[in-house]
């Protein structure tokens, strides 16, 4: 008989079935239920109090020059890396420098695209993949990622509802809520462990 | 050796030499109150009532994985296999061993990047991958420092909460000798800096990265790992090989349930609402994708638990790691992880260690509790630990494991216990004899037999008359 097998037996001899249809998740808590302005305020005070920062664009076309803004506001080369989103490729970067493909060992500034939000913790959901490539999220300095305001959910029920229904089904989803921290040295918490320092959302409006 | 070898029976001298470290004090001071209070606003925030509403909500899902641990398990290994991973089932902390070390082999491995993982210090890795010439090195922080240090973790989600920025320093000035020896290192922040810069290249050297699993999803077969410094992601998307090592019991049905237990799991751990990164790994990179393992397995660690089942200890496999029991605990906040001697600390490693390495190794540490019961009270899964504790002092009494002075004791008690009219005459006039010690303080400096107590505070003397007088003046 084989490990798995044995365990299994194991297993299976000392439990007792529950007969239970399960339905997963419940207990929703009121925080995971917000809607409309509610929504978008609790994930920008969420994401913020998470130590992101965020700012609001009208349009994907308007995406270039705000990039500009912050790169030239955080003291950062005129520079950024992405993956093979067409919602990047497609726009006229202007005077940021553009490069495509994965995170580097050393990599200032990178841009990805969240599938979804949550706005009962301020978190985005990222999809691996060629048009982002998981790599921008961790290796970035200064991570900044595009979202469309209407891909916001209230919380995870709206999230998993939505990967359900878009058939995503990637290498890895990655949940992001702030940048990263560690508290290990003297237990005081300082940003930028070893994934990106900050982390800045541009909410897309239309 | 086969475990993470354990120094558990010397749990009293372990104590003392804790009790007289200064630095491990000064540490445990700074840790005592910031979990505490953090885990109880964060649950404010949510509204008290919701967020033991949840805590109802993920002791009957985990209670439903355990009984139907054997569908759970096949269910999940099928959607692994289906997203391209494998499955490997290890009975034992060796079994685990070999498979690890196969497939590093297998991958030419001659250095392992580890996120963190406590099921891989359970096993022993570490050890037994350096003693067949690969190389583990730690990632997350904390791990990092106590891996230069050549310590065990301290704590299950702050591993190194028992060193002191000094002697962060002072490790980083040994173990990175290709920097300045002159270097600033005064701030914080150059110490994060650095072992940033260190750890990165890390990253890209390894050819196998390993991480632990928070929860192992049967609807989607994806793994979840939960960390707040990026380590655990950067260990599985950079190196050709991802291994993931989970114990069974991490299964739960599905993605809803997952959201049920992180929304409880960040809360209790740090007080954050949501750790910074939480990941779900199905498989290894898809053929289009840039990025990513080109392998994915996953180690299925027993271990043990599988007997733990249809026992009085089975409400311990709904433990989710969160650290809660540890933080409020007043033992473990005075002594610190490292005496408990063994992988897991505080009151769920009170439970869990003996089952794992046996009452014999393990069985002092169910005696490390005042049953003050703050454990249970904070337990997102509203494990009954105190209750726990208690059966293993029960075993350990059965097994004539426990002391003689203690068993001395305790039958000279259950002899008066079963006499009630000699059980109140003793209690009066021993608190007749204690009240007149302690005339006019209200206190005493000594008490016989009880040295323990009164070498390091006084004993309050018995107040007005014994429970039983009263309950009959009473009624």
């Amino acid at each position: 008989m084989s490990a798995r097998d044995r365990i299994l037996n194991r297993i299976r001899q000392a439990s007792t079935p529950d007969d239970v249809a399960w339905q997963g998740g419940g207990a929703t808590p009121a925080i995971a239920m917000t809607d409309g302005a509610d929504r978008m305020d609790r994930f920008i005070a969420q994401a913020t109090a998470a130590d992101a920062t965020v700012s609001r664009i009208d349009n994907m076309a308007a995406l270039p020059a705000a990039l500009a803004d912050e790169l030239r506001g955080r003291n950062l080369p005129a520079a950024i890396r992405h993956g093979a989103d067409p919602a990047f490729t497609a726009l006229d970067w202007g005077t940021v420098e553009t490069s495509q493909g994965v995170g580097r060992i050393d990599e200032p500034a990178t841009l990805s695209r969240a599938h979804y939000a949550m706005a009962e913790t301020g978190t985005l959901v990222l999809a691996s993949g060629p048009d982002n490539p998981v790599t921008l999220t961790f290796l970035g300095e200064t991570h900044f990622v595009v979202l469309k305001a209407s891909d916001i959910k209230a919380g995870f029920e709206g999230v998993f509802a939505a990967v359900r229904q878009d058939g995503l089904a990637p290498r890895t989803l990655n949940m992001v809520t702030g940048p990263s921290r560690s508290a290990d040295i003297g237990q005081v918490l300082q940003l930028g462990a070893h994934g990106p320092i900050a982390l800045h959302i541009f909410v897309v409006d239309a | 050796m086969s475990l993470h070898e354990s120094t558990t029976p010397q749990f009293k001298a372990n104590s003392r030499n804790a009790l007289a470290d200064e630095n491990l004090q000064s540490a445990l001071r700074g840790a005592r109150n910031g979990f505490v209070g953090k885990r109880a606003i964060a649950r404010a925030k949510m509204g008290e009532d919701e967020f033991d509403a949840l805590r109802d909500r993920g002791r009957d899902l985990k209670n439903h994985v355990l009984a139907n641990l054997g569908d759970y398990l096949e269910a999940y290994e099928a959607q692994v296999i289906a997203s391209g991973g494998h499955v490997h089932w290890a009975e034992t902390a060796e079994d685990a061993q070999r498979i690890v070390l196969d497939i590093c082999r297998k991958a030419d491995a001659k250095t392992v990047n580890k996120g963190k993982t406590m099921i891989s210090e359970e096993c022993g890795i570490n050890d037994y991958l350096a003693e067949n010439g690969i190389k583990p090195v730690e990632t997350d922080l904390g791990e990092y420092i106590i891996q230069l240090r050549d310590e065990a973790p301290s704590h299950i989600i702050a591993p190194a909460v028992h060193v002191t920025v000094p002697q962060v320093r002072e490790e980083f000035l040994k173990a990175h000798q290709h920097l300045d020896p002159d270097r600033d290192l005064s701030g914080l922040d150059t110490l994060l800096t650095e072992a940033r810069g260190v750890l990165r290249e890390k990253y890209f050297e390894a050819e196998v990265g390993i991480t632990g699993a928070n929860m192992l999803i049967a609807e989607t077969g994806q793994s979840i790992i939960v960390t707040n410094e990026g380590n655990g992601d950067l260990s599985q998307s950079l190196p050709k090989v991802h291994i993931v090592m989970a114990s069974i019991e991490k299964i739960v049905p599905t993605l809803e349930d997952a959201g049920t237990v992180l929304r409880i799991l960040a809360r209790s751990a740090t007080g954050q609402d949501m750790s910074v990164y939480t990941t779900f790994s199905a498989g290894p990179r898809r053929t289009v994708d840039p990025d990513g393992p080109e392998e994915y397995h996953v180690v299925l660690l027993d271990n043990g638990r599988s007997n733990m089942l249809g026992t009085e200890f089975q409400e311990m496999l709904r433990c989710i790691r969160c650290g809660a029991c540890i933080n409020h605990c007043p033992v473990y906040q005075t002594v610190g992880g490292h005496a408990y001697g063994w992988v897991y600390p505080g009151p769920m490693g009170s439970v869990l260690t003996p089952s794992l390495i046996g009452v014999e190794e393990g069985g002092q540490l169910p005696n490390a509790s005042t049953f003050c019961g703050r454990c249970e009270d904070v337990c997102p899964m509203r494990i009954p630990l105190p209750k726990m504790m208690r059966h293993w002092r029960e075993r350990e009494f059965e097994k004539n494991l426990t002391p003689t002075a203690t068993r001395w004791g305790l039958g000279v008690w259950a002899w008066f216990a079963k006499r009630p009219a000699l059980y109140r005459l003793a209690t009066r006039t021993g608190m007749a004899g204690m009240r007149i010690l302690g005339r006019g303080r209200g206190r005493l400096h000594k008490v016989p037999l009880a040295s323990g107590w009164t070498d390091m505070r006084d004993m309050p003397a018995p107040q007005g008359d014994t429970f039983m007088a009263q309950w009959k003046a009473k009624r």
